[in-house]
């Protein structure tokens, strides 16, 4: 057996923030340009994949969040076996990159996702990010890519004071390290 | 305490609550509320710092943040203390140790005085003419100027307090919170607009807060009560922050602000710890209203710079707010009314005003009336000509003005004094709506720049916009905010504002005395010293740029970046110069608007968070393995393993010769990887990569090397295709980003018509890289499944994988020259995999290696690294890489630089290999190489680029660029260091194995 | 700190921002067949205007994609941003 490690494995509670690092669930990017890319996608999940910048479509078990004109990423909200993430993950790439209309990509382990939960968690974020969250943190579902203390993260706005931040996996002890000192100061 | 400087103040002093500190040693006492200046004051200590260049005793002038002269030391302890900070913005709190600065050794006796009777001696940019010849002198005077100049010392420490930075969006943003900025944020909050109101003090209310008078009304209620009902009502509007003890730093383009929010200064010692010092906020402001205030003008007349001497709003404010009388004996000197405010304030709280000295012919507003009612002396049209006393004035002497202001008549008389307030009239603070980029315009009238044009969403209001009387500080404020947040509210229109009026103005920008210019120290900048007589020297030595003359005498270029000095430099200059005030314009204001300490510049980006640090999959392993770790960008890379007692160059001898002789293990999951798929994919490979990857067969990996369009080498790597339209590009650690961002800007702007995406998938795998003659047998026992024969799996291939299920790739590709694998497999099981070959590998004794190991053995084989051996003058010829470049293709990133005049010279410098003579002798990367060492100068031929002490040759190798060095082989060369020359032998840059040998041996 | 409107994402801080140069630079399409002198044309000649100047911008940190920018050097202001092969606002 291999061992699975995640990078954080951990979850702490401060005084109306939560941040937590959410395991095991299944990360594709996905790319492509014409309509029977979407049409495809839509077929394949059942999800049309939103085209309006900065949002996202979903349903109970995934979230396909727009990151720029042709490119998406997908996410499960609930964990999910390996064995499930490749068939997912074949089952795209045959009736996708197979037929030359975009491109699959498991990117799973390539981003670490955080929860982000509480009333404060925007004051949290004021600290490292110059993204305007006035409007976004009353859209849920809303999505931006930006920097939180100068390194990438996609956001996604799950529910009411509820985000989900994606690092890529390199990056997310630093990030985790950083968040949870910003977190003592709220 | 002196008992009688206080008077019973109520309102914004808590006189129950006393709190001691020391000053220069000596504990005082204040109250809760006071500056450390107030408290200074209350103390009767007027004196607390000397002059930087004559070291002329100084006192406190003002009470805020235009403070030239009362500048100290806080703290107690040396490594900790802050310099340069202003008693006058100072908030006292139980524990607060300060000290005088500049002076030595105290501040009663300072020997650096004795440059004030050298004053003539010492004339502007006395420093630049006097100690710049012979430069070698200046060693030796440097020290002692350092000594008895500067302003103040350096913590030697790093700071231990917490800071802080948030970002904030908001829709208006309003600096200043006097009578302006209050209405301006009322109005706009009600109006829905997202609202921030800052100010620098503790309390908002400005000066209007303790206009306690007559003449200043507002529905029949003193001014400041019916500000204060105001202020009470900003508490139950929505949408408004208010944030007081912040100061606005800087002000950007694009409404971007930073403000320095102060959260613990004004804190008892021990309720600091552990909290937030100093906050910055960057705020991004969709419109910023800008009511700053104005700042009272001293006057310019001789001696006018002694302790004691102070601006007269100071004197009110210290009466009116902290209940302080600044003396007993109060003189004041003005061109202007607000004096007569101070006037009425002191003598109402019971303190002697001796007489008002006043330079106009007369004036006829409610004011004066009101102070002539209360029996107060003026005399017009007169002028201080001298003031006396060392560390305190005790005396004025004053004479009657000439018709023309230019000169005195009459006799003098003295009046004997304790304090005197002066009163030039107001410069209104600009300083933010300039530092937006902001253009001024010249009021002749009462000699101010006023803001004019603005790119920015952005209105001054109130007396920083040249408004001074409360009548038209509330009207204009009102229609102003009405136009510029296109609202329409009329709640104000209907106030009833009683306003004394000025109509008498003048102004003398130096004022006469009966001395020449020459034999007076009329002061024109405190904090640097510089007098009128300065100014008009660098005029008479020819400069004529404002900005020249500032930097010549120094003129507002000290802490307080000449809030007090710049308008009479500028008047002065005008008038000597001859032209007018707004033709000169001004000398630019820069931010920060107060010094900020650099810990509230950096915030928490110090120590751990000083820099990004990315960790492999793998990290936890190599930790646990004391491995020293080596920073590649940002990427904290194993180095090497040191055992016991090793140092790194034994540790490295070690790793090396394990990874020949038996098997080593390498973490490369640092190595970027994009995941390239579409139609096009080996078009485009072909246009970015300089060899030719059409014929590349599914399952083959191959190297290719990444121009810029200028010919140089850029980036390299191997590729591996997995599909018809798939393929897996690698890059180099450093790299990745950039290689990624180039390749997507090329299909966005110039190919756009290919079929090809890219992602990145860097952080997806973990690459964990066997090598060496038991690799084969240890892959065999970690994937027992796959078929390693040569036939099947041949160097430069690829397979499919499982290791316990989990999918993986294998790549048998080699950056050593041995055979060696590496196995591609999700993050998240790097490290298991990685123990599984350590473990397999046990009985071959494999050898974690770290990057130096690499570099080392890819040395010995003559493999580049982009970045080390190339610097982006190289191309691939000059590496003698001409194998890589296709002939057939008809077009490549960088292909036709590759034939232009310069990139086809023969003298280029050129890749190849060195060997020392003495072969025990290891270079030094980046020493020089010369063929002759007696001619000069030396003509430098090339460097060391990379360079190693070889255990599996046993002699040291290094890697170089030489001029012409492809045609140099077996020529003698040397490098000279710093006290031996080093002989060397151009060689071939492979090293060892040049057949490949041990790539193709049968295992 | 520019604020600048991606014209995918929409308005964002600069820090997200990389600035790639002067616009409208095409690679020629058949390099080979230049002359050393048209092709150090297009490999290093640039304007350097002080004023209104049109360059590349990437949105680095958002959306990673390449568009064009109006911008006047000489005080900041960004008349306009456009996609990449769209034509430039003519006003």
């Amino acid at each position: 057996m291999l061992n699975y490690n995640s990078p954080i494995k951990d979850s702490k509670n401060y005084s109306e923030i939560k941040i937590s690092e959410v395991e095991t669930t299944a990360k594709i990017n996905l790319r492509g340009k014409n309509r029977d890319f979407i049409t495809k996608v839509g077929k394949e999940l059942s999800i049309i994949p939103p085209t309006d910048p900065n949002t996202s479509s979903g349903n109970d078990s995934l979230n396909i969040l727009w990151l720029s004109p042709d490119e998406w990423l997908i996410y499960s909200n609930n964990k999910i076996d390996q064995k499930n993430i490749n068939d997912l993950e074949d089952r795209l790439y045959n009736s996708i990159s197979k037929v030359k209309i975009g491109s699959v990509s498991n990117v799973t382990d390539h981003w670490v996702m955080i929860n982000l939960k509480g009333a404060k968690v925007y004051e949290l974020l004021s600290a490292g990010c110059p993204f305007n969250f006035n409007k976004f943190k009353n859209l849920k579902g809303a999505v931006t890519q930006t920097l939180i203390n100068h390194t990438d993260v996609i956001i996604h706005n799950k529910n009411n004071n509820d985000l989900n931040i994606f690092v890529r996996r390199s990056f997310s002890n630093h990030l985790w390290s950083w968040m949870n000192d910003s977190a003592k100061f709220i | 305490m002196s008992k009688n400087l206080r008077i019973l103040n109520n309102k914004f002093i808590d006189q129950t609550s006393r709190i001691s500190f020391k000053f220069d040693g000596k504990t005082l006492y204040g109250f809760k509320g006071d500056t450390l200046a107030s408290a200074l004051l209350a103390n009767n200590i007027h004196l607390v710092g000397r002059s930087f260049k004559y070291h002329r005793p100084r006192g406190i002038m003002t009470c805020g943040s235009e403070e030239p002269n009362a500048i100290v030391q806080v703290g107690k302890d040396h490594s900790m203390t802050e310099p340069n900070a202003r008693a006058t913005e100072i908030e006292l709190y139980e524990g607060l140790e300060a000290s005088s600065q500049n002076c030595w050794p105290s501040v009663n006796f300072d020997i650096g005085a004795i440059n004030n009777f050298f004053s003539p001696l010492i004339p502007a940019a006395f420093y630049y003419k006097t100690f710049m010849w012979p430069a070698s002198f200046w060693e030796k005077y440097e020290y002692f100027i350092r000594k008895s100049a500067g302003l103040g010392k350096s913590p030697t420490e790093p700071d231990k307090d917490i800071y802080d930075h948030r970002y904030l969006h908001c829709d208006v943003l309003v600096v200043g919170g006097g009578i302006s900025g209050i209405i301006a944020a009322k109005m706009a909050a009600q109006n829905n607009f997202n609202t921030i109101l800052i100010d620098d003090k503790n309390n908002l209310g400005g000066t209007t807060i303790f206009q306690q008078n007559e003449c200043f009304k507002i529905n029949n209620s003193f001014s400041n009560e019916w500000l204060k009902k105001e202020i009470e009502s900003l508490n139950s509007i929505k949408n408004l922050t208010i944030k007081t003890r912040t100061t606005l730093a800087a002000y950007h383009n694009y409404n971007y602000l930073l403000a320095r929010e102060n959260l613990t200064d004004h804190l008892n010692l021990n309720e600091k710890k552990d909290k937030i010092r100093q906050r910055l906020w960057k705020i991004r402001a969709k419109k910023v209203i800008i009511s700053t205030g104005a700042i009272e003008r001293p006057l310019i007349f001789n001696n006018n710079d002694r302790p004691g001497i102070m601006l007269s709003s100071s004197i009110k404010k210290y009466i009116d707010y902290f209940g302080v009388k600044c003396g007993q004996k109060i003189s004041l000197f003005t061109n202007n009314d607000s004096t007569y405010e101070t006037a009425i304030s002191l003598s109402n709280s019971g303190v002697n005003v001796n007489s008002v000295i006043d330079i106009r012919d007369k004036s006829n507003s409610s004011i004066v009336k009101n102070a002539e009612k209360l029996g107060i002396k003026i005399h017009w049209k007169h002028t201080v000509i001298n003031t006396n006393g060392y560390k305190k004035i005790n005396s004025i002497e004053i004479m009657k003005l000439s018709d023309d202001g230019n000169g005195v008549i009459g006799k003098k008389f003295k009046e004997e004094c304790d304090c005197l307030g002066i009163s030039g009239g107001w410069t209104p603070r600009v300083h933010l709506f300039t530092q937006s980029g902001g253009k001024l315009k010249f009021r002749d009238e009462d000699n101010v720049f006023l803001p004019d044009k603005s790119e920015l969403n952005q209105v001054s209001i109130g007396s920083c916009n040249g408004d001074f009387e409360l009548n038209e500080i509330i009207k204009n404020s009102v229609s102003s905010i009405n136009k510029f947040l296109k609202v329409n509210n009329n709640s104000y229109e209907n106030l009833e504002i009683i306003s004394s009026k000025e109509v008498d103005k003048k102004n003398i920008w130096l004022l006469p005395s009966d001395k020449p210019l020459g034999k007076t120290k009329p002061f024109l900048d405190f904090q640097n010293d510089s007098t009128a007589k300065d100014v008009k020297l660098a005029l008479a030595e020819g400069f004529k740029s404002i900005e020249h003359v500032k930097r010549y005498t120094t003129t507002g270029m000290g802490t307080d970046q000449g809030k007090l000095s710049n308008m009479h430099a500028l008047g002065i200059i005008a008038e000597i110069a001859g032209v007018k005030m707004g033709e000169l314009g001004t000398t630019t204001f820069r931010p920060p608007y107060t010094p900020l300490t650099f810990g509230t510049i950096v915030g928490r980006n110090v120590g751990e968070f000083f820099d990004i640090t990315r960790k492999t999959p793998i990290h936890d392993w190599h930790v646990d393995n004391k491995a020293e770790f080596e920073n590649v960008g940002q990427w904290k890379r194993a180095w090497y393993y040191p055992k016991k007692n090793e140092n790194m160059h034994d540790a490295v001898q070690r790793e090396s010769k394990a990874a020949r002789d038996s098997a080593g293990i390498l973490d490369a999951s640092t190595l970027g990887k994009i995941d390239i798929q579409g139609s096009d994919a080996s078009e485009f490979l072909n246009r970015v990569y300089t060899n030719a990857w059409s014929k590349l067969e599914i399952g083959k990996c191959r190297y290719g090397l990444m121009l810029n369009e200028d010919g140089m080498v850029y980036d390299d790597g191997v590729t591996t295709r997995l599909g018809e339209n798939h393929y897996l590009m690698t890059t180099t650690t450093g790299g990745a980003a950039n290689v990624l961002s180039k390749l997507e800007d090329y299909l966005q702007t110039e190919w756009p018509e290919l079929d090809v995406y890219l992602t990145s998938v860097t952080d997806q795998y973990a690459t964990v890289s066997i090598c060496g003659p038991n690799s084969k047998k240890i892959l065999s026992k970690v994937i027992p499944d796959l078929n390693l024969s040569d036939e099947e799996f041949p160097h430069m291939s690829y397979k499919n994988g499982l290791i316990n299920n989990i999918k993986c790739r294998v790549m048998r590709i080699s950056f050593t020259g041995e055979h060696s694998y590496e196995i591609n497999i999700q993050s998240s099981y790097g490290k298991s995999v990685w123990e599984k070959c350590f473990e397999a590998g046990k009985e071959f004794n494999i050898t974690p290696y770290g990057t130096e190991t690499m570099h080392l053995l890819r040395a010995e084989k003559g493999f580049i690294i982009a970045g080390q051996d190339t610097d982006g003058t190289m191309t691939p010829v000059d590496l003698q890489m001409n194998w890589i470049i296709s002939k057939k293709k008809y077009d490549f990133i960088g292909k036709r630089s590759l034939y232009r005049s310069d990139t086809i010279r023969e003298d280029r410098k050129q890749l190849v290999g060195l060997l020392t003579d003495n072969p025990n002798e290891v270079l030094e990367e980046g020493a020089q190489i010369v063929a002759e060492t007696n001619k000069k100068p030396v003509e430098m031929l090339g460097h060391v680029t990379s360079s190693y002490y070889s255990p599996n040759l046993k002699k040291s190798i290094a890697l170089a660029v030489v001029k012409n060095g492809k045609n140099l082989k077996g020529q003698k060369m040397f490098v000279p260091m710093k006290n031996k020359i080093i002989n060397v032998t151009i060689t071939d840059t492979v090293f060892l194995d040049k057949e490949n040998k041990r790539l193709n041996a049968k295992l | 700190m520019f604020l600048i409107n991606c014209p995918y994402c929409g308005e964002r801080d600069q820090s997200e921002f990389s600035a790639g140069g002067e616009a409208h630079i095409v690679r020629p399409k058949q390099p080979t067949e230049l002359s050393d002198d048209q092709w150090a044309e297009f490999l290093f000649m640039r304007k350097n205007i002080k004023g209104v100047q049109f360059e590349r911008w990437n949105h680095a940190h958002g959306c990673r994609k390449w568009f064009n920018m109006i911008r006047d050097t000489s005080n900041d202001k960004i008349h306009a941003v456009y996609k990449m092969g769209e034509k430039p606002p003519t006003k």
